[in-house]
């Protein structure tokens, strides 16, 4: 609320309010002016009662609540009775796929026609007014700082605050700890990250007690390699308990067919670390579908132009080098998962991910060949 | 223009596609007895050219020989070898338009206007088939489509095709100008055809990868959620762009209104 | 007109001593009801975010009612055709039947969620007018960083709202943020595991951002709301220059009934939007969606529009990687999503104190300036505008280079130099078109308005006669002074040349009786 003071007001001007001849009017004023008010300029929108003008505007208000009405009525009837449940595939000629928009047009409706009939009532049929209010900007009178001042000298000289700085010092030294275990609680958030972001579910000491683990569809089918044709891919998850779930979420990976001219250039960027262990089987390469910007999956395989393209923020990878980033904010490849085929003719992975895939973190352990390109 | 067009592309098909699913026993059973024999006849004395390939041929010197070269071979720089493509590669590129390409670019735009009527595709694909054999459409694919499941072709949709053709099938952007197209009005056969044959720079999902039913699946789920269904949210869907066009639409619809209702509200009367 | 109070000993008087005796509320309440406010259509902007975020409270509870923030496998057995028997949390599943199976609960999601929309949309542009204007200034900074934490508190709100439903949307914009807390140096993995209670996307996130989401956020924004409400009620409002008025009054009309009267009539009116928007306009339709796998993305993946223009900076932030093998990375993320918007909440708060510093003006401002008087503000502020807008549209690059066909690689680049480039021929372009204006307003003062009367003299010179706004003096200068409101620019402004046709739908033929003083305030505002 505003500072005022009724007292600041010289006395003079005010009116003697048990005058009983003072008008409504005069008495209204007087309010005013106590609040530092002045009227400009007030005058009735229709200064003749009851002429035609004014009669049209009240119907006009009138009808647009009544109309209101009727829409909210619109509302509640179709909310109750308008068949609304979805049953299968529906054209516009099916009434319930206009469940929402009827109660979207009625209540939407209704709710405006109010609004309109308020706003025409305010604009069309109050006094047109303009009032003139002191603002009394700025901090208080000399006097209440004077006042304030003292007092909290006073505050200040019974606690003894300046005399007794042992206590001051007490004080904020107990305080301290205390607040510590306000906030200590939300330790209870606090987890060890381990090695959740380097170690993924193709480490087949963790999960497979030591076997090499297999590349699994979503829908739990064993990956053999006549399963993706030349210039297709597959999503392929490693075949443990849960595998293909959000429990491991750095484990998809894109399972590529290449083309063997596209597979030749691609054996021959290789990066050393990925020479070492064999990582390609045949025309075959399985890279990391997290993209290594911000971990959306990067799965827009384009077999023409041998590129993946991650759709949340566009980096694009070379499929034919490593996958490495080549436009867009990316700065780091796909990391390959070593795999072979084994003796049954399914895939296997032959170790986890040599570096991790995923986004970068500070303490990330990076590769000297992820800074050939 | 072009969108209404392509509704009523869209509506001509799938009124077609229905009207060929509920006359199966008629016109399937018609269409059977005239074409399959041919059909079965040029496989089993492969090598000999039937009447349809003749006439593809026909066509094919004509219009696609600058780009694929004799006998389909393909043109080093222009276009590459169609031997071994199949038919459904060939109707897939003909019917949508794609092909002849008017211009080489980043890729092939479909258009709603084909260069040859769908005869005169098949008549190609029996030529490109003649060529080297390749992937062709089951010819019970309606039947297929109509018995699958479409919670599992969602579930295969969105591992194998959102990535680039989105959740709701507006299609989306590729790298340098590329483009994944949207698959609102897309026939049955195109679907299959291009999971198929894998044209442009779609990758390609043979059977062994997606078995015929599993298409068939992945084909209904499309046609409930991009043809069939209509969106129950409202009026307008805002093209299923998601948050880029619902942004838009707050400022230009909400926002713009509200502001028209402050300069009413404040203006003098 | 009549005033029920006092005289007439009515229910309603009586009704008002029993309240009165036990309240006393006679005084303040004649303070409230007489209080004098500016009357401007810009001071209605911020109305639009307060009643959106009324309607926000109301459709989010009827949504709490049905939402079941759990992360559970369920398979999915309700209404919808293509999602049935597939596996999800509880959380989508009842996102789901919310959608489908809940009496108008489509309805509500949809306004729930448009409400948000317009909730931030209101509130930038109710930001703008207040920066522009120069309404921060002292003694209302407080109330500025007050507006700049609503923003921000109201960013992560919605996000969290928008990441509850844990379709494959809002998965992938948790996993963006999981990437953006991973690239923090030193404490990133940890933030991570704490956000997520080890791995992402885990089991515990969605109850987490949920008790946030319905009860830690809203009560800080109802408490925010409500200290900024109240301080401008405190303060007063600030008003325009014009005739008479000055830095120590407010002019405009009472609180009661007209100013309360046009805010329930507004208030109606942005719920009547929102309701209509809702039911015509489809939004975020989760069932397209699935369930969020954490190897399942969608082309055109986009974060609500607000927080796009973080994301379009993501994306045009350029592959720049610092690495010291094998110890530390500095991911390339860190400084567009953590750095950059570090800087967005930090500078906007320190904005006020740092234009008192370099203008040296402590004084109080109760009196708005218009854009155009304060070049190197308004200039400044459309830098900020067109860079956000550049951050916007990268955002949804992709969508535009898909519908423009637009190469996808040329949408980064022309962002990147663009988001350099245009902000400063921004500035430059907006200060001269600010200098031009005042000097415009200068001249006009000086030598009057263009006619458009054109006149030949008898040397053969033509000449546009100039209607001056008060006596001329010899030389036909007038020495009016500049008092930071509109000059009027055409003679139907000062009273002459009467439009030719009144009314909107059909014409008015009678004159009214009201317009002739306002026409006189307009002419003698030059004077003032």
């Amino acid at each position: 609320m505003s500072a005022h003071n009724d007292g600041d007001r010289a006395e003079p001007e005010s009116v003697d309010l048990s005058d009983p001849k003072l008008s409504r009017f005069e008495v209204y004023k007087e309010g005013l002016r106590r609040d530092d008010i002045e009227i400009i300029h007030y005058e009735p929108r229709f200064p003749k009662p009851g002429t035609k003008a004014e009669k049209r505007m009240e119907r006009i208000v009138g009808g647009f609540f009544l109309l209101s009405g009727l829409f909210a009525t619109a509302f509640v009837v179709a909310y109750i009775w308008w068949p609304w449940e979805y049953d299968g595939p529906a054209t516009w000629r099916d009434p319930e796929t206009w469940y929402t928009p009827v109660l979207g047009a009625t209540l939407g409706l209704s709710l405006l026609l109010f609004a309109v009939g308020v706003l025409t009532w305010a604009k069309k049929l109050l006094p047109i007014e303009e009032l003139v209010q002191d603002r009394h900007d700025g901090g208080s009178s000399p006097d209440d700082r004077r006042i304030a001042e003292a007092t909290v000298d006073g505050l200040v000289e019974d606690m003894g605050l300046k005399r007794r700085p042992f206590l001051v010092k007490a004080a904020l030294l107990g305080a301290a700890p205390l607040g510590l275990a306000a906030v200590a609680p939300l330790g209870a958030l606090l987890k060890d990250p381990g090695d959740m972001l380097t170690v993924t579910g193709w480490n087949a000491e963790r999960y497979n007690d030591g076997k090499p683990i297999r590349l699994m569809l979503k829908d739990g089918a064993m990956v053999r390699p006549d399963m993706v044709s030349v210039g297709g891919q597959i999503t392929a998850f490693p075949a443990i308990d849960h595998g293909a779930t959000n429990q491991f979420p750095t484990s998809p990976i894109l399972l590529i067919h290449l083309r063997d001219e596209d597979a030749q250039i691609l054996h021959g960027n290789l990066y050393p670390m990925y020479q070492d262990v064999d990582a390609l089987w045949g025309n075959f390469v399985a890279y990391s579908k997290i993209c290594t910007h911000v971990g959306c999956p990067t799965s827009l395989y384009e077999q023409q132009s041998q590129r993946l393209l991650c759709p949340c923020h566009q980096s694009q990878f070379n499929v034919v080098d490593n996958a490495a980033p080549v436009f867009g904010p990316a700065t780091r490849h796909l990391p390959i998962l070593p795999m072979t085929v084994d003796d049954e003719g399914f895939f296997i992975a032959t170790s986890d991910f040599l570096v991790p895939p995923g986004p970068a973190f500070w303490n990330r352990p990076s590769l000297p060949e992820e800074d050939e390109k | 223009m072009a969108a209404s067009a392509k509704r009523r592309r869209g509506w001509r098909k799938r009124l077609g596609a229905l009207a060929r699913f509920t006359g199966a026993l008629v016109i399937v059973g018609g269409l059977y007895s005239v074409f399959s024999p041919g059909l079965y006849a040029q496989e089993s004395e492969a090598g000999a050219i039937d009447a349809d390939a003749v006439k593809g041929q026909e066509l094919y010197d004509t219009s696609c020989i600058t780009c694929h070269g004799d006998n389909g071979e393909g043109v080093e720089g222009r276009g590459p070898s169609l031997i071994g493509v199949g038919s459904a590669a060939v109707e897939f590129q003909v019917n949508t338009g794609r092909m002849p390409m008017a211009a080489q670019g980043a890729q092939a735009p479909d258009s709603d206007y084909p260069v040859f009527t769908e005869e005169e595709a098949e008549w190609l694909g029996a030529y490109i088939e003649y060529l080297g054999g390749g992937d062709v459409v089951p010819d019970d694919l309606d039947a297929l489509v109509a018995a699958g499941t479409v919670g599992e072709g969602g579930e295969l949709y969105r591992v194998n095709c959102s990535s680039c053709h989105g959740f709701s099938g507006g299609g989306g952007a590729l790298s340098s100008g590329a483009h994944a197209p949207s698959l609102s009005g897309v026939t049955n056969e195109e679907l299959y055809q291009a999971m198929l044959t894998g044209p442009q720079n779609m990758p390609v999902f043979a059977d062994n990868q997606l078995t015929p039913e599993q298409k068939a699946d992945l084909i209904a789920y499309v046609q409930f959620i991009v043809n069939d269904d209509r969106d129950p949210g409202g009026v307008f869907n805002l093209g299923r762009f998601g948050p880029s066009t619902e942004g838009l639409a707050i400022f230009l619809v909400g926002m713009t209104a509200l502001l028209l209702t402050t300069l009413w509200i404040a203006g003098k009367s | 007109m009549k005033r029920r109070k006092g005289t007439s000993d009515s229910l309603l008087t009586k009704a008002g001593g029993e309240l009165d005796d036990r309240f006393k509320l006679a005084g303040p309440a004649r303070v409230l009801l007489n209080k004098v406010f500016p009357d401007h259509w810009s001071f209605l902007l911020g109305e639009i975010a307060l009643f959106s975020f009324i309607l926000l409270l109301l459709s989010g509870t009827f949504l709490a009612l049905f939402f079941e923030p759990s992360m559970v496998e369920v398979t999915y057995h309700g209404a919808y055709v293509p999602l049935q028997g597939v596996e999800m949390s509880k959380a989508y599943e009842s996102s789901l039947d919310l959608s489908f199976e809940v009496r108008g609960g489509l309805f509500m999601r949809q306004m729930h969620h448009w409400a948000t929309l317009l909730f931030m949309a209101a509130i930038l542009v109710h930001m703008l007018r207040i920066f522009f204007t120069g309404a921060f200034r002292a003694p209302r900074e407080t109330n500025w960083m007050i507006g700049i934490l609503l923003f921000w508190v109201g960013f992560f709100e919605g996000f969290f709202g928008y990441s509850l439903p844990d379709d494959g949307l809002s998965g992938t914009g948790l996993r963006i943020m999981e990437g953006m807390t991973e690239s923090v140096p030193f404490i990133g993995p940890w933030a991570s595991a704490a956000l997520f209670r080890g791995q992402f996307p885990g089991t515990d996130v969605i109850s987490m951002i949920y008790i946030i989401h319905v009860f830690i956020f809203p009560l800080i924004l109802l408490a925010l709301i409500t200290v900024h409400v109240g301080l401008v009620f405190a303060q007063k409002h600030t008003q325009w220059p014009g005739p008479g008025r000055t830095e120590h009054n407010v002019v405009g009309f009472r609180m009661f009934p007209n100013y309360v009267m046009k805010q329930v009539g507004f208030m109606l009116f942005i719920w009547g939007v929102i309701g209509a928007m809702a039911g015509l306009f489809q939004i975020n339709p989760i069932w397209l969606f699935g369930p969020y796998e954490v190897s399942v993305v969608s082309s055109a993946s986009q974060p609500d529009f607000y927080v796009m223009y973080l994301d379009g900076l993501i994306r045009l932030f350029p592959a720049w990687e610092f690495r010291a093998p094998p110890y530390f990375t500095l991911p390339a993320v860190f400084w567009p999503a953590i750095a950059g918007m570090g800087l967005s909440v930090v500078l906007p708060l320190l904005y006020p104190a740092l234009e008192r510093r370099f203008t040296k003006d402590r004084g109080h401002h109760n009196l708005l300036e218009r854009p155009r008087d304060n070049a190197a503000r308004t200039s400044l502020g459309m830098m900020v505008v067109v860079f956000w807008i550049i951050g916007v549209i990268s955002g949804g690059n992709d969508v535009f280079a898909e519908k423009f066909h637009i190469s996808l690689n040329a949408m980064p680049w022309a962002g990147r130099i663009g988001i350099v480039v245009l902000p400063i021929i921004t500035y430059y372009v907006t200060y001269r078109i600010c200098l031009g204006l005042q000097q415009h307003d200068r001249e006009v003062l000086a030598h009057g308005l263009e006619t458009g009367i054109l006149m030949r003299d008898p040397n053969g010179r033509f000449y546009e006669v100039h209607q001056p706004l008060a006596e001329p003096d010899e030389h036909g200068h007038t020495e009016l002074e500049y008092n930071g409101w509109v000059v009027p620019k055409k003679m139907n402004r000062v009273g002459a040349l009467e439009p030719a046709d009144k009314g909107f739908f059909k014409s008015i033929e009678e004159p009214s009786d009201n317009g002739g003083a306002e026409r006189r305030d307009e002419i003698e505002s030059g004077k003032h």
